[in-house]
């Protein structure tokens, strides 16, 4: 049975400032992070944007949260 | 190589201008945001793209971790102190508010305020004493006799090195309802500066001269909250590009174009640098000064404008000699003992009429990072053997 599409979730931010801060911040809370181009599922086509697996999106929020850096929004996309 | 690039040895003593070597680290980073960090920041988020972004945001933070400023997004990155002198003022005043400034301002202020005096600024100048220091009971007197949107002050005298009272004047400036906006272009590198403590509203600061980094940038630190219009309006990158208006959030409102990243790679290597190394560099830098300073008062002819000898100043003095116009001792020190200073008004028309040498101009020495005791002998042997 085919298990379906990758997943990810992506984060956005503010600025360009604040993805590389989460990022930053990601890193040292040991999530795995990967910064990307934000994408039209976030409603935004510039910028940089953060992508996480999803079983790693608790973990994430509560290091974002305690980082002063609430994603501005987020998305769940597939993976090609 | 081009013959403007060939220099001879010399005594660097222009350190006010700009400093001089740069450090290795610094012109490493530099070259590294031109190759291999070299495509535009904050746009793409291809591989050189984000390290070209995280070039920018490595510095911005640097900075802020050595000026003392809790959250990076309040600094911004500029051309240079003149910029950010600019965008303080002119994004903060409005016709019909008055200010209160000191009289040895550079002309990086001077000049942006009389620009807004032609457009119905009011500006009132508290003078300074005859060592080019400023005192907080006259700022106070004049804050309290009417009402004020700023009080403006340097942090540090281009041309006598006096240290302003920063922290009294933010005081001042509070309890009467007024901003405090401070040009700190050479303080920062040469005096151990916390934002934070000194509780200004806006701090401009140049890049290349105290903080060692390349020309062609520098800082404004403006407090959280603290609503200045920007100068610029244009592309910033992120995630707001088919908005009509500028972003208004930090830093982008403020950085509208393409960042000058090389400028910001240095002054981030610089500032790393300056925050595990900068208190034994002042230090040093500081003998160097005293050394000079001693020596310079025992001069027959030789007056040393600005404070005494043994009051603690940023490492630069001004002098004049009842021998020798100031441009001609600039000169011979140049030619006949590769001895570079500056002679004239340095850009600071109110402090030279302040000090009384708005006539005459004055020598000026800037001591820096890498002088030595030697260049401090060099330089008084020479004098000697001029004015004698």
């Amino acid at each position: 049975m085919n298990p379906g599409p990758r997943r990810f979730i992506a984060y956005g931010f503010a600025s360009v400032h604040d993805a590389l801060a989460a990022e930053s911040a990601l890193e040292a809370g040991d999530v795995r992070v990967t910064a990307i181009p934000s994408p039209r599922a976030l409603g935004e086509l510039c910028g940089v944007a953060i992508r996480i697996a999803p079983e790693d999106a608790e973990a994430a929020k509560a290091v974002l949260a305690r980082a002063g850096l609430p994603p501005r929004g987020s998305a769940e996309i597939d993976d090609i | 190589m081009s013959d403007a690039l060939v220099t001879r040895p010399c005594v660097y003593l222009d350190h006010s201008a700009t400093s001089w070597p740069k450090p290795p680290e610094v012109v490493e980073a530099v070259v590294g945001a031109m190759t291999a960090g070299g495509a535009n920041p904050g746009r793409g988020a291809y591989a050189m793209a984000l390290a070209a972004s995280r070039i920018v945001f490595e510095s911005r933070r640097a900075c802020a971790d050595l000026l003392g400023v809790p959250d990076a997004r309040d600094l911004a990155f500029v051309s240079g102190c003149t910029e950010a002198c600019n965008l303080m003022l002119k994004g903060l005043l409005a016709p019909g508010d008055r200010v209160v400034v000191s009289s040895m301002e550079h002309n990086a202020i001077s000049r942006p305020l009389h620009a807004l005096s032609l457009l119905g600024v009011r500006v009132d100048v508290v003078q300074a004493d005859e060592t080019g220091r400023v005192h907080a009971d006259d700022f106070e007197r004049a804050v309290r006799s009417e009402a004020t949107r700023a009080v403006i002050c340097q942090h540090a005298s281009n041309v006598t090195g006096s240290i302003q009272p920063v922290a009294d004047l933010a005081d001042i400036a509070h309890e009467n309802g007024a901003l405090l906006l401070v040009d700190g272009a050479q303080a920062v590198g040469h005096l151990d500066v916390d934002l934070a403590v000194l509780q200004v509203d806006a701090y401009a600061a140049s890049g290349h001269k105290g903080l060692l980094g390349p020309q062609g940038v520098g800082v404004l630190y403006l407090r959280p909250g603290l609503d200045a219009a920007e100068l610029l309006q244009g592309g910033t990158g992120g995630g707001s590009s088919e908005e009509e208006s500028q972003p208004q959030g930090r830093p982008e409102r403020y950085e509208a174009g393409t960042p000058n990243t090389p400028g910001i790679a240095g002054l981030g290597a610089a500032a790393r640098l300056l925050i595990a190394h900068g208190a034994q560099w002042r230090a040093e830098e500081q003998a160097v000064f005293a050394r000079l300073r001693r020596g310079l008062v025992a001069i027959p002819g030789v007056t040393v404008l600005g404070p005494a000898v043994d009051e603690p100043c940023v490492p630069t003095l001004s002098l004049v000699s009842d021998r020798l116009d100031v441009d001609r001792i600039a000169f011979e020190l140049d030619r006949r003992y590769g001895i570079a200073v500056r002679s004239g008004l340095h850009c600071a028309p109110w402090a030279h009429r302040t000090l009384g040498t708005l006539e005459t101009g004055a020598v000026r020495l800037g001591v820096g990072r890498g002088n030595t005791l030697d260049d401090a002998e060099a330089v008084l042997a020479a004098l000697r053997e001029m004015l004698a």
